[in-house]
């Protein structure tokens, strides 16, 4: 995750784990099956921290992470399913809030917001030659 | 009246054939429209927090499975950015 390599040491990050968004036994997209990321809804939280752990050491996710509660405290605090951004500022403020995934969950807003505040992080455009006719 | 009624009715049969297409394209398909419904709407929320509100606060628990922590434990001294999201 980009963001997190370029402001993680401006800013914290948390991942928070919420109740899946397109399991087996609700609605699937054909792009899981393709992945083979193929889970049931989490009937219990040993469920629930299963799949967070497939996930992390399946992307080597460097973000520190928390799984919500099986009564989806967070998730309904933040409203937060099926993903979202918030960033909270160091007074305990919410500072950013994110739209409702997927449509409108824009981690560009999020990069917007921490770019005002530590500068900007370019990274230059990577550049392949042609390779060159015979 | 009756020619009201008959006007009503087909405006509202209109209005849910393009309701159901617009579902239906913004899914991906008529069955996905229908799990939209039925599975997803009653789970996403706007939410009424807003810039400025207070955070809320709720327990998680790390990967590890036994270590239990607060999102507001992690929001001394610095900024914190919260992804909410799961794996499928």
């Amino acid at each position: 995750m980009q963001i997190y390599n370029d402001y993680k040491d401006h800013a914290d990050f948390l991942t928070v784990y919420v109740r899946e968004a397109h399991p087996t036994d609700e609605w699937q997209m054909k792009s899981n099956v393709k992945d083979d990321v193929c889970y049931a809804q989490p009937k219990t939280l040993e469920q629930r921290m299963a799949i967070a752990n497939d996930f992390t050491k399946r992307f080597k996710y460097p973000l520190p992470f928390g799984v919500d509660d099986m009564a989806n405290a967070a998730d309904l605090a933040y409203s937060a399913w099926p993903e979202r951004l918030y960033i909270i500022d160091e007074n305990g403020h919410i500072a950013y809030r994110g739209g409702m995934g997927p449509f409108n969950y824009k981690p560009a807003e999020a990069r917007a917001w921490l770019a005002g505040r530590y500068g900007e992080v370019k990274h230059p455009e990577k550049t392949e030659s042609a390779p060159k006719k015979s | 009246m009756k020619r009201f009624l008959k006007w009503a009715l087909g405006a509202v049969l209109v209005l849910a054939v393009v309701a159901a297409g617009a579902l239906s394209y913004m899914a991906g398909s008529p069955k996905d429209a229908l799990y939209m419904v039925r599975y997803a709407f009653p789970h996403m929320h706007r939410g009424a927090l807003k810039v400025g509100d207070d955070a809320p606060d709720a327990q998680l628990l790390a990967l590890d499975g036994q270590t239990r922590f607060h999102i507001r434990e992690r929001t001394a001294g610095r900024p914190l950015v919260l992804v909410f999201g799961s794996f499928t």
